[in-house]
């Protein structure tokens, strides 16, 4: 009994992946926009000071007086876009190397994996503290960092994919009718990885935002000044009692972003492995 | 040893232990809504009985035992009908109260021994997890230390009674072999002591030896202890063989029921008729095979009425009345003093019954639609044997294996999987190479065709040479590829799942730098006009062309896999093992697609299989392989009816003999040089 | 195959004796297995520790310049030094002499304060260990129940809630849910004092543990969660247990013994990963509630580029993370016997028939 039902067949639209694809979609709109839509968002009222929401406000100020809602909206930019970079880079990476090692097998394949099981086992948060405090190198070096310390996940993933794909039928009759080794990788083993490569990479997205955040918290991130959901925190912590909502809103804001693309990154592994079994 | 069933004298013991009516079994689908998997199914097993379920896969055999033990697989449900054991329903109870009934009333043995026994405990505990408190070495037993010991002696009991040594209860399943895993897996299933057991396809997983040992283990198992057996098998041959009565299911419903001597040479549906006629006989070539036209219907595209009637040659507008019933035959009185009934589910018995020879095994039923399409005006065939054609075949062969040699090797373990083979397997002609799993067949057929290196040794495909311990290189490849093609076992893995299968041939096609034509347009119609040539020729609809994998059968699939083959035009079609994951209605079609195909091609091909019918079906030569050595090669009916190798002998030995009553010869002891079976 | 042998404890048939402990530790965790495991762990030892030597090279500039820190850097003190540093000696010889003085427990002086590195990780190290520690009780008492009920209740209303959970807390930054948890408990119900190590007893450094420990711990606990639904199942489909099922072993005992057992594997490589994260998430949570424990010390010698501060604690911290996979590599092989032969793993049989 082989019960086979084309994937969309059984993929339910849930009302969780829709609230979910518009939060991701109103979030892609600040972090490319949000400052071309408020262009106003760093100015500053020092004689307002840090106040609580009212008065034009939604969210209140900060301590030099600038509008929380318009920073929170400003600042997607900075997070999100190295999250992003972080997620797509490693995305990038660790193609390359899963399906090159995956594939050719032998020595390639024994380096990668032994270079993938030495990064798997590091704190990457902890590492980029270090190499980008030490490297002075600030955010460019830290999304670096991360890219690496990110990749090897990817690397394992792509890698026991194509092994999965590599030994089937389909691929080895690829290869008996004579087409070359790229073109097996590249239009056999791969679109049926793609999947979950997608998946992983909107996780691999959202522990991006958090590990980005932590480090413009610990001011390792992006420069002061900046709007960054992290920074933003780090000063406003002090505010608790002033107004909670400065240093409540870009936590929530983070905790959103990442919630949204976790989730989204769930379904889809759900809906792939749905498809499979 | 061999046991031999009690006959149709059936029970003696009054009163019944299972009792099956009317049980419908529904799968809940996501968007389609329920469907209806088993559809009123009946049977009826009396104590200290051995029944048989055959049917095909999609026929719900296993889901009919799932349902019988309360263990469905999430997603489907029982809808309906009574399960009675020793006379109380069972299908009401409170799931608590049926794992209770699991074990001493019920107990499952399912297929697979590599996966069954549970990997990070040892043969032992697995057997002692079972044992019934208050029975001997059960738990009751007070003080843990006499406990302890107590159960060790029950379990070392336990493995004497399927015949394993005791030190077995300390070992790791993964340190055993397919066989003896199965026997402690049986061990296991009877630590309770259920009146009733079920197997699942308790021998499909294992060579030919082990089926026929663990066949006989359980028979034995089941008299002595007289328990009632329920024996799953999509083969007819091993229900036959083990069987008192045998029950045949298709598309979730019981089409007939009788006895294997009966059933085997009166068969009282068409279904089984075709089945009996489908599989091939080790003992004679057939011009065709009579192969049932179709596929089993997936559960929700299964015709109002009988289900078979959409490919039964007797199908007539009655079989569409809804309602499939089990009854008794219009002809045959009832014997009552022997406790059953012949009964069959055709409601055009009477008519059909008045014909000679219409149902009777081997039937000429009308041969599958499809398979007829295949071009039979070419050139007379080639007759098999006919010494004129094999001089004049070319003077190359289509492969040459001269002392080919290949180790595995795994850390410390090394595996010869090809001692010195030498075959040689000539220009248009069909040489089978069989040999049990594990005896190298396979890894010979992927030298053959690049997939696999060797050690040492000559290969030659068509005269393209190949070079010993290294993957051909991408030239070598492309010359090879217009040689040798390849088709293999699991059709389900052989295409693309995400292409079409226009895609896939355009690609084949492509490869071989065969597309004709100046302009891209013309190129395209070329395409296109080839692709439609080669699904016909391997009996597709023209529709398919569009469709993917995942829309097909098994069996189309299979025949696309051939097309894709036979597109490059190789000199040399491999194929490992193709119809061994087919039905044996569908492989009965494919084996006489390959036939007209050949026939009319003329390609030589080197066909890998187990089974020796489907070799004498297709081959005009055999070469047996056995650990890694060819043991014995030439004609066909040469090495199949006068075997010289005693593990030839061996292999014909334990097929299943035809029915109960005709006992084949029991397995002898193995000769001087001869290694035991792992 | 032997022929099957008449049922009943024949003498051929007496059961063997239980062999001792000692032969089944040995047989469960072979000498060779260990051996080269400890060995395994050495080559990584290695490689990390040249990258953290490796760290004073990454700081831009002259490394003498970066030893020197805030003092002026005038000729003679450069060369001081590069002197005392070694710094003209050929690098594999620079990097040997660190690593003998290193474990000697010599891992020189702070730039920022001028005090011994091994007195200032001493002071602070106690601190660090009772976070990471409650924290990890956390998140196993979380982690591995939550999982273990997700993964029985696949795909219904209780996995989906754990499941919810587990997304938000894995969302969470450290120190986000620092804050929320300080705001809440601290501000708004007063119940748990907000920062500082607390001063005095044990009692007193327990309450202000709470919070940080607790926001530690969940930080981690997601993974835990997710690691060990996967495990339960991928288990519970397994044929094994719908066989030890349908021989009637109780359920709760098939539950325990099968499935379980299944997922000791997994989930202690999950555990081995979180101490991982532990140790990051440290550096978060002292920030936050202002404990001076090494995460703080961390981040401030990085911030002040206090190279020989943060080589010391980026050592014990490889060493820590070393120590976990080891252990995890040892216990692996006790929870699966076929790991024990890691080695000798039997080659794919690609023979096999009608599957």
């Amino acid at each position: 009994m082989t019960p086979r039902t084309p994937f969309r067949a059984r993929r339910i639209p849930g009302v969780l992946t829709f609230v979910c694809g518009s939060l991701a979609l109103i979030l892609g709109v600040a972090a490319v926009a949000g400052q071309w839509i408020l262009p106003h968002w760093d100015r500053q009222n020092l004689l307002t000071g840090a106040a609580m929401p009212g008065g034009g406000h939604p969210l209140g100020t900060d301590e030099l007086g600038r509008d929380i809602a318009q920073m929170v909206v400003a600042g997607a930019r900075s997070t999100l876009s190295g999250a992003a970079v972080v997620a797509v880079g490693s995305m990038l990476v660790g193609n390359v190397l899963g399906v090159t090692a995956g594939y050719l097998g032998g020595l390639t394949d024994m380096f990668v994996r032994r270079w993938a099981d030495l990064l798997l086992a590091l704190p990457a948060l902890l590492v980029t503290i270090v190499v980008a405090g030490i490297g002075g190198g600030g955010y460019a070096l830290a999304v670096a960092v991360l890219v690496v310390l990110t990749s090897p996940g990817d690397v394992r993933l792509v890698r026991a994919a194509v092994l999965e794909q590599r030994h089937r039928a389909y691929v080895e009759a690829a290869e008996t009718l004579g087409l070359s080794r790229t073109t097996v990788m590249v239009r056999h083993i791969w679109p049926n990885v793609l999947p979950v490569v997608v998946a992983n990479t909107l996780l691999n997205f959202a522990g991006s935002v958090v590990a980005l955040s932590s480090l413009s918290f610990l001011g390792l991130g992006v420069p002061p000044g900046a709007p960054d959901w992290g920074r933003m925190l780090s000063e406003n912590r002090t505010l608790l009692y002033d107004n909670p909502s400065a240093a409540l809103a870009p936590a929530v804001a983070i905790i959103v972003s990442a919630v949204v693309l976790n989730l989204l990154g769930d379904r889809l592994f759900e809906a792939f492995s749905d498809r499979r079994s | 040893m061999y046991v031999p069933a009690r006959g149709p004298g059936g029970p003696t013991t009054p009163g019944t232990l299972l009792e099956v009516t009317g049980l419908r079994v529904v799968a809940d689908g996501a968007l389609s809504g329920p469907e209806v998997v088993l559809d009123g199914v009946d049977l009826r097993v009396a104590p200290g009985e051995c029944i048989g379920v055959v049917g095909e896969s999609g026929s719900g055999k296993s889901l009919a035992v799932r349902a019988v033990v309360g263990l469905l697989p999430d997603g489907t449900r029982t809808d309906g009908g009574s399960v009675r054991l020793r006379d109380q329903e069972i299908l009401d109870l409170p799931p608590a109260a049926r794992q209770a009934r699991r074990g001493r009333g019920v107990a499952l043995l399912m297929q697979n021994p590599f996966t069954m026994l549970h990997p990070q405990l040892t043969c032992g505990s697995q057997i002692a997890d079972g044992l019934r408190p208050g029975a001997p070495g059960g738990p009751a037993v007070s003080g843990r230390r006499v406990r302890r010991a107590a159960e060790r002696a029950e379990v070392a009991r336990r493995l004497a009674e399927v015949g394993l040594a005791p030190e077995t209860a300390d070992r790791y399943p993964h340190e055993l072999s397919g066989g003896m895993r199965q026997r402690v897996a049986v061990a296991a299933a009877l630590a309770g002591d259920p009146d009733l057991l079920i197997a699942d396809e308790p021998t499909t997983a294992l060579d030919a030896a082990n089926q026929r040992a663990v066949l006989g283990l359980l028979r034995r198992l089941q008299a002595g202890r007289g328990m009632g057996l329920v024996l799953i098998t999509h083969d007819l041959r091993v229900a036959f063989s083990a069987c008192d009565r045998v029950y045949v299911l298709y598309a979730g419903a019981v089409l007939e029921q009788g006895s294997p001597a009966e059933l085997e040479s009166d068969p009282r549906h068409p279904y089984t008729a075709g089945l009996l006629a489908a599989e091939p006989s080790v003992h004679e070539r057939l011009p065709r095979l009579p192969a049932i036209a179709g596929s089993v219907p997936a559960p929700g595209r299964r015709p109002d009425g009988c289900p078979f009637a959409d490919r039964c040659p007797h199908a007539a507008p009655v079989c569409a009345t809804p309602g499939v019933l089990l009854r008794p035959l219009p002809h045959v009185p009832a014997p009552a003093a022997e406790g059953h009934q012949r009964l069959s589910a055709c409601v055009r018995l009477a008519e059909i019954a008045d014909r000679p020879g219409a149902l009777k095994g081997g039937a000429p039923l009308p041969a599958a639609g499809p398979a007829k399409a295949a071009p039979a005006d070419g050139a007379p065939a080639p007759v098999s044997g006919d010494p004129a054609v094999r001089t004049a075949a070319a003077p190359v062969p289509a492969l040459l294996l001269e002392g080919v040699y290949r180790t595995f090797r795994s850390g410390a373990v090394r595996q010869a999987a090809a001692r010195g083979v030498s075959l040689t397997v000539p220009q248009g002609r069909v040489t089978a190479l069989v040999g049990e799993s594990g005896s190298g067949k396979t890894t010979l057929a992927r030298i053959a065709v690049g997939l696999e290196t060797f050690d040492e040794g000559r290969v030659e495909v068509g005269g393209v040479a190949l070079a010993p311990g290294r993957r051909p290189g991408h030239g070598e490849r492309v010359r090879l590829a217009g040689q040798a093609q390849i088709v293999f076992q699991d059709p389900y893995s052989s295409l693309p799942p995400l292409r079409t299968v226009e895609a896939t041939m355009r690609e084949a096609l492509a490869a071989a730098g065969q597309i004709r034509g100046a302009s891209r347009r013309e190129r395209a119609e070329w395409t296109r006009d080839r692709i439609g040539e080669l699904l016909t020729q391997t009996g597709l609809p023209a529709g398919c062309a569009t469709r993917r994998p995942a829309a097909l059968s098994g069996g189309e699939r299979q025949r696309v896999a051939v097309a894709r083959a036979l597109a490059v035009r190789p000199r040399l079609l491999v194929c490992d093992e193709v119809v061994s994951a087919l039905d044996v209605s569908v492989q009965a079609q494919l084996l006489n697609l390959l036939t007209d195909l050949q026939r009319a091609e003329g390609f030589a091909v080197l066909f890998i299989t187990h089974d020796l019918g489907v070799a004498r079906q297709i081959a005009d030569e055999v070469a047996v392989m056995y650990r890694g050595e060819l043991v014995e090669q030439g004609a066909a009916a040469d090495v199949l009816d006068r075997p010289r190798h005693a593990w030839t002998r061996r292999m014909l030995a334990a097929l299943p003999p035809a029915a109960v009553g005709r006992p084949g010869p029991a397995i002898g002891p193995l000769g001087p040089g001869e290694q035991p079976l792992q | 195959m032997t022929p099957p042998r008449s049922p009943g404890p024949g003498p051929a048939n007496r059961p063997a004796p239980q062999r001792p402990w000692h032969v089944r530790l040995g047989a469960a965790l072979p000498l060779r297995y260990v051996l080269r495991r400890l060995a395994g762990t050495a080559g990584l030892l290695a490689v990390l520790s040249a990258a953290v030597f490796a760290l004073l090279r990454v700081a831009p500039g002259d490394p003498a310049r970066t030893l020197l820190g805030t003092r002026s850097a005038t000729p003679q003190a450069l060369a001081a030094v590069r002197a005392d540093h070694h710094l003209d000696d050929p690098v594999a010889e620079q990097y040997g002499r660190w690593l003998a003085d290193a474990l000697h427990g010599r891992l020189g002086t702070s730039i920022r304060t001028g005090q011994d590195v091994t007195a200032v990780l001493g002071d602070r190290l106690a601190l660090s260990a009772q976070l990471v520690l409650l924290g990890f009780a956390v998140a196993v008492a979380l982690g591995l129940p939550l999982g273990v009920l997700a993964g029985l209740r696949a795909r219904r209303p209780a996995d989906r809630a754990v499941q919810s959970l587990a997304v938000v807390t894995l969302s969470t930054p450290v120190f986000a849910g620092g804050l929320v948890l300080i705001y809440v408990f601290s501000l708004m119900l007063g119940w748990l004092p907000a920062y500082g190590p607390g001063s005095g007893g044990g009692g007193d450094r327990l309450l202000h543990l709470v919070l940080p420990a607790a926001t530690l711990g969940l930080s981690v606990t997601a993974v835990l969660v997710k690691l060990t639904r996967a495990a339960v199942v991928r288990e519970l489909a397994r044929e094994h247990v719908t066989f030890a099922l349908a021989r009637g072993i109780p359920t709760r005992r098939v539950l325990i013994r099968y499935v379980l057992r299944g997922t000791v594997v997994p989930v202690s490589t999950g555990i081995g990963l979180v101490l991982a994260y532990l140790l990051a998430g440290t550096v978060m949570v002292e920030q936050v509630f202002a404990l001076p424990g090494l995460g703080q010390l961390l981040v401030g010698s990085v911030t002040f580029k206090d190279v020989p501060v943060v080589q010391a604690e980026a050592l014990l911290i490889a060493a820590l993370v070393c120590l976990a996979n080891l252990t995890t590599d040892l216990v692996h092989p006790l929870a699966d016997p076929r790991l024990r032969t890691a080695a000798a793993t039997a080659p794919a049989d690609r023979d096999k028939g009608q599957a």
